[in-house]
């Protein structure tokens, strides 16, 4: 596989160049605007949160460790994380109030599960998801692309707190041993 | 239940974590473990990188150009090395040099020393026992940046795990919100030591034995943050105060 021009530029931002940066962020400002999207649900929201995210990632290039994550995987955690914590700050207005992305995620058509099967590189990823059970797949799609906690997952789903923490745990522990059986290439 | 024992439960907080179904205070601490642990910090790495192809299904959607003009206003804020005054290192370093320069300063506020009138003057702080008797311990005063005020007193017996905070004026805490204390390293990220409460004098955990845990941290602050602490696991609020971090024995 051809190296990833992302890591040089990350390696550089470490450095301050801030062409480099520049670059950086057209290469994936759109993929991570598009993960902030998914899960804060508004757009005022997603871009002031897009915006801290790469301050930090500017300021935080140095911590980058090429050997533990791809690029991309090390900066999606950081968006994750950051709408994680910010949807579970005091007295969060009521994100997708008509629940419309949200059935759009459940009715899954067009399903981001199916773009998966799309993407190359995931295709391990995407066999593994498809050998778990339906609900369990569904809860962990729904968790990742929205960042439902738990209880909204238990909500949605309409079925008890319990279960669905099972299914979570289950489908996770299943996903880790198909991926290692399949010996798929972490990236 | 022993997390660090448990390689079992490790494993699938690690993999709850990365997926983002670990929440609230559960998840602040275990982001607080991981700071400390590198074996978890790995299989978190691993938990995302399993999970990350997932994000090829995420539709991509161009953020407006305000976004990136907004990015280069905050980088540009601050000139040459232009990071977020909290995330320069320099900043810290600052203040670690600006203070340190004097243990003399840190004995003058503990009153070993008789402080030069400054003004206004601030309340000396007389701590009762005999300079000869006191135990190997790391100390820091911190101080308001303006005033020099010595605001808390923070110490840590050598050999001990505990950090005992001491408030000199009570008015420093504000309602509904949070001080919290960072040790500032000479490089990388300052590290939460904790949320300082309102009681007077308190003892907060470090972990590890004060010779592991605050030998390399020449700095200590304590930053104005959300009720309960850092959501982010790094300061978000102004720096209060600061104070250098020495040994003294």
């Amino acid at each position: 596989m051809a190296a990833d021009p992302l890591v040089e530029l990350l390696a550089a931002t470490a450095r301050h160049d801030r062409a480099a940066f520049a670059r950086l962020y057209q290469l994936s400002a759109a993929k991570l605007f598009g993960v902030a999207l998914r899960i804060v649900k508004r757009e005022d929201w997603a871009e002031d949160l897009l915006q801290e995210c790469y301050v930090r990632i500017w300021s935080h290039a140095q911590d980058y460790r090429a050997g533990l994550s791809a690029p991309m995987t090390w900066m999606a955690s950081i968006v994750r994380n950051r709408c994680l914590d910010w949807l579970r700050r005091p007295n969060p207005e009521v994100a997708d109030p008509d629940g419309n992305l949200i059935e759009a995620a459940e009715s899954g058509n067009p399903g981001p599960l199916e773009e998966l099967e799309r993407a190359t590189d995931a295709a391990a990823l995407a066999r593994c998801l498809e050998g778990l059970e339906a609900k369990q797949r569904q809860a962990i799609a729904l968790a990742f692309f929205d960042g439902l906690s738990h209880s909204e997952l238990a909500r949605h789903m309409r079925e008890p707190l319990g279960t669905v923490k099972t299914w979570v745990r289950r489908g996770l522990a299943r996903l880790k041993a198909c991926l290692e059986s399949t010996g798929a290439v972490r990236t | 239940m022993n997390l660090r024992a448990n390689r079992d439960l490790q494993e699938r907080l690690a993999a709850e974590y990365a997926l983002g179904t670990l929440r609230g205070r559960a998840r602040a601490r275990f982001r607080a473990w991981l700071r400390e642990d590198a074996a978890l910090a790995r299989a978190v790495a691993e938990w995302e990188s399993r999970l990350a192809p997932m994000l090829a299904a995420v539709a991509p959607v161009q953020p407006p150009a305000r976004v990136w003009r907004a990015i280069e206003e905050r980088l540009g804020a601050y000139g040459a090395a232009p990071r977020g005054l909290w995330e320069s290192l320099g900043f810290w370093r600052n203040l670690g040099l600006f203070a340190s320069g004097s243990a003399a300063a840190l004995l003058v506020a503990l009153g070993f020393v008789a402080p030069q009138p400054p003004q206004p003057a601030p309340a000396p702080v007389v701590v009762s026992v005999q300079s000869d008797k006191i135990p190997p311990v790391y100390l820091a005063v911190l101080s308001e940046a303006k005033t020099q005020r010595p605001m808390l007193i923070v110490h840590a017996g050598r050999r001990s795990d505990q950090l005992w905070v001491k408030t000199l004026d009570p008015a420093i805490h504000v309602e509904d919100r949070s001080l919290e204390l960072w040790a500032v390293p000479k490089s990388g990220a300052p590290r939460s030591l904790g949320v300082i409460s309102a009681d007077e004098k308190r003892m907060i955990g470090l972990g590890a034995v004060a010779d592991q845990s605050l030998a390399e941290i020449p700095t200590l602050a304590v930053s104005l943050e959300p009720r309960g602490g850092s959501p982010t696991g790094a300061p978000t609020g102004p720096v209060l105060y600061s104070g250098p971090c020495v040994k003294y024995w």
